[in-house]
């Protein structure tokens, strides 16, 4: 069997550039049924050719070691990644819209040059879905960048809608049920005009529910069952009410949040709709959060709900690879590895409808990170990432800081290196 | 009028009190100025009582005795409140007998920056209570008198192994106002949470917090906070001029003030950027008051050997940046490099400013650790356990009564299930005082009135 594939690689190996062959020798590896295993892998041309236990010499130009050393594949973050750099100063913050909701993909604005996308890319962070933030009862459309070095990255998407429901200011959450249902009955009932004339169409009084043309074309994706509608949410009753509303209007649902999911578990399973959530919100913040729980993430596995975690303490997004941090304290908390680290990588992939990312497999876009100790653990370190194949630079500019601070001290600060 | 009548209420109520106070403020000067000070302290003292304290030994764990060493297979005794003993095979007749192999022992965490009691959980308008922002300079409000005792956040702290946290308020002002330390137990008052003799603290911020919220009356630029600081610290050198003058003269404003010139009250002073903490350093010289901890401190480490030689701490975070222009300049080494500074006489801290970090401090100090190891350093773990314990603790001005297991200090003790520095492991029994204040295997924590009701399915 083995013998078979090494020869249907013969014609490959013919046609590919030995420099763009990458063979990761020995690395305890995290494979798709979820164990881990030694095993070898090979990588031309941006994907994964081979995970075998033992590949020979097939004449790839970069080898990496990593006997002893843990691979798994890169994260998948849920973030605003290269989308922000100071999250506080509007002018470097392009993660939301006053002029569209419902239809703002912001995906354009990304900044591969970004100094947290340097960070995330030395943590293990290969890709990420981006979460839009727009201001009206939208907050636009999700979709997908791997984040390697330059100009050129692989996108998929729109992956979704985002919404979200629960507690207001300004309105009672039935009134704001009522609205979405309303809403999707028109967009569905006026969509033979293709919603020509809508450049300032108003439902109701406040600027929450201006929409445009953009905006209805994306609503009637969701309709389409395109895409999925992505809800932000919390309370349990509210997640009871916005599974009902999904059903009703047939189309495919995403919870994200969800502190109290765990009181609704089997209702979400029964339901198939997947949850992403961070196991670590256990703070009852809000009114509607009040039995959050650090079990949420084992009760929902228990339901057989499946999750994606993502890192929604401290910093956010900024440390977004930091769900490894979330996702091992899952574990500490009794989830069992592989769903807590298939939860940061596949997961995100199945949940999102990704195309070819998330797994160690031949096939699959070559994103994967050795790391030198259990990837979960907080003292672990990176010491190679390769995203579509490509080795990346894990050069960030906080070690560029550490450096400067530390090794060049008889210099002025400023005369010290920039490297 | 009104004045006249409180201050013989104060100084009846203090003469009842004196006997069983001990002053909190054990530098304070012959002949202080601010008398008042130790008179409001009796008003609103600490009425802390412990739980009922176990006799306990714990045989063959790792200790962490929070000065720095890291034992193999040590004992630790408590009774009566206090450590009693730590060291090999101990002798602890009577002592029940807690098996702690494969466990790690440490002191109780503590958090010198939490928001917890006047930022409560639920997060609502009614009850933030944190930013007195109607003026840069309210150094007369006091972080204890919006605390809410009811706050659901404790309990969560104390699974996390946090015995004691130092209240503040918030960062909209100049000054903020005076924090308050406390000890992390369940209480319908204040008084009963407050850590025994804990010094009093002022709250100072830096930058662009207190500048965004004044930018229409000012201060709206760096300079301009920094001639708040000057003005208010002139005013309070007036104010114990006065007071030589006129002894029952009240201001509590310069009372905060003139305690922290006369040494009595700790300023921590938030501040993001190296500059600024020099120049705050610089104002300190200028007043003759010293800076006990510079918070947060995104860029301590451009300054690190300057925090060394002044003797001020710095409470950082392990990686959060970003969230602001002042807060761009992180490395995850910050902590290291401050702690490391000129032969490791550096005073780090890791603090949470927060209700989710306060849960792991443990976990954001090997963070820390891993960073500046990989920075070149050689930082043992029981090096990095001193982030977290002792250098709080003295921070705080409580060094003498918490913060490590040294003999006849306070039983603030947590047995964990590993390697505290290991993201597997978990608090499994928290002890303040040598009382019990929580268990995982039994589910045993306090509950607050607020919990009352919620979490219904817990039983089911």
């Amino acid at each position: 069997m083995k013998f078979i594939k090494i020869l249907a690689l013969i014609p490959l190996l013919v046609f590919s550039h030995a420099e763009d062959m990458y063979l990761i020798k020995g690395g305890i590896t995290f494979l798709p049924d979820g164990s881990f295993a030694k095993k070898d892998i090979l990588v031309d041309e941006g994907l994964i050719i081979l995970v075998e236990d033992n590949i020979g010499d097939v004449g790839a130009e970069n080898i990496i070691d990593a006997n002893g050393k843990y691979v798994t594949p890169g994260l998948i973050v849920f973030s605003s990644l290269g989308l922000l750099e100071l999250s506080s100063l509007p002018e470097t913050n392009d993660t939301s819209s006053n002029i569209y909701n419902a239809g703002f993909d912001p995906s354009k604005a990304y900044n591969p040059f970004s100094q947290a996308v340097r960070l995330n890319r030395a943590k293990g962070v290969s890709s990420t879905v981006h979460v839009p933030q727009a201001s009206g009862y939208f907050s636009g459309l999700l979709t997908y960048t791997k984040i390697n070095e330059g100009y050129k990255q692989k996108k998929q998407g729109p992956l979704g809608l985002v919404t979200s429901f629960g507690q207001s200011y300004d309105d009672s959450r039935a009134a704001n049920l009522l609205f979405m249902e309303d809403l999707f009955n028109y967009v569905r009932t006026n969509k033979d005009d293709n919603y020509a004339d809508m450049t300032q169409f108003m439902l109701g009084t406040a600027n929450d529910y201006k929409f445009t043309s953009r905006d209805f074309k994306a609503l009637l994706k969701v309709l389409n069952g395109e895409i999925p509608l992505v809800v932000k949410v919390s309370r349990a009753t509210d997640i009871l009410n916005v599974l009902k509303f999904a059903e009703s209007q047939q189309i495919d649902l995403i919870l994200w949040g969800a502190a109290e999911a765990h009181m609704v578990a089997d209702e979400i399973a029964k339901a198939d709709v997947p949850v992403v959530l961070d196991p670590l919100d256990n703070v009852p913040r809000t009114f509607d959060s009040l039995n959050s729980t650090y079990e949420n993430a084992i009760r929902l596995d228990q339901a057989g709900v499946k999750m994606a975690f993502y890192y929604s303490q401290g910093a956010g997004s900024h440390n977004a690879y930091l769900a490894t941090q979330s996702a091992g304290n899952s574990v500490a908390m009794g989830l069992d590895y592989a769903t807590a680290m298939r939860s940061i990588t596949s997961n995100l992939a199945e949940i999102f409808g990704l195309v070819g990312v998330g797994s160690l497999a031949p096939g699959y876009d070559a994103d994967l990170v050795v790391w030198d100790d259990d990837p979960l653990e907080l003292m672990t370190n990176v010491e190679n990432l390769l995203v579509d194949g490509m080795d990346q630079d894990l050069s960030n500019r906080y070690e560029e800081l550490t450096e400067r601070y530390m090794k060049e001290k008889e210099l002025p600060n400023s005369y010290r290196s920039r490297e | 009028m009104i004045k006249k009548l409180l201050l013989p209420f104060f100084t009846v109520f203090l003469l009842g009190c004196s006997d069983q106070t001990v002053s909190i403020f054990q530098n304070e000067a012959e002949g202080s100025f601010t008398n008042f000070e130790e008179n409001l302290h009796g008003t609103y003292a600490s009425t802390y009582k412990p739980l009922a304290p176990e006799n306990i030994v714990i045989r063959n764990a790792t200790v962490f005795d929070g000065n720095g060493n890291k034992f193999q297979n040590f004992d630790v005794h408590f009774s009566d409140g206090k450590i009693q003993a730590i060291g090999l095979r101990l002798v602890a007749d009577g002592a029940q007998e807690i098996d702690g192999t494969g466990k790690f022992v440490t002191p109780g965490i503590i958090d010198n920056h939490s928001h917890m009691g006047v930022y409560p959980a639920p997060s609502v308008r009614t009850s933030s209570d944190g930013n007195e922002a109607t003026n840069p300079v309210t150094s007369e409000v006091w972080a204890e008198h919006s605390v809410w005792t009811q706050d659901p956040q404790y309990k969560l702290a104390l699974a996390g192994g946090i015995t004691t946290f130092h209240v503040l308020p918030g960062s909209a002002n100049l000054f903020g106002g005076r924090g308050v330390t406390l000890k992390n137990v369940s209480a319908n008052t204040v008084p009963e949470m407050k850590f025994p003799d804990a010094p009093h603290s002022l709250k100072m911020a830096c930058g662009e917090n207190p500048k965004r919220v004044y930018s229409s009356r000012g201060p709206s630029t760096r300079m301009g906070n920094v001639a708040g600081y000057r003005n208010a610290w002139i005013g309070a050198e007036n104010y114990k001029e006065q007071l030589e003058r006129d002894p029952n003269h009240r201001d509590i404003r310069n009372e905060t003030l003139a305690g922290v010139l006369d040494g009595e009250i700790l300023v921590h002073n938030h501040c993001y950027r190296a500059d600024e903490m020099a120049t705050m350093i610089n104002i300190g010289e200028e007043f003759g008051y010293k800076i006990s901890t510079f918070h947060h401190g995104v860029e301590a480490y451009k300054i690190a050997d300057l925090l060394a030689d002044e003797g001020i701490c710095a409470a950082l975070w392990a990686d959060w940046w970003g969230f602001k222009h002042e807060a761009y300049d992180m490395t995850i080494a910050n902590i290291a490099i401050v702690d490391q500074a000129r032969d490791g006489t550096g005073c780090a801290i890791v603090h949470s400013d927060d209700e989710s970090g306060i849960q792991r401090l443990n976990q954001e100090a090997a963070k820390a650790l891993a960073a500046g190891r990989r920075a070149g350093f050689e930082i043992s773990e029981g090096r990095a356990m001193t982030w977290l314990t002792k250098n709080p603790a003295k921070s705080l001005g409580i060094l003498e009564q918490t913060g490590t297991l040294d003999i006849g200090k306070d039983a603030d003790v947590v047995i964990w299930s590993g390697n505290p520095f290991s993201i597997y492991t978990k608090a499994e029994q928290v002890y303040i005082d040598g009382a019990l204040a929580f268990d995982k295997a039994t589910n045993f924590m306090p509950h607050t009135d607020f919990d009352l009701g919620v979490k219904e399915w817990e039983d089911k």
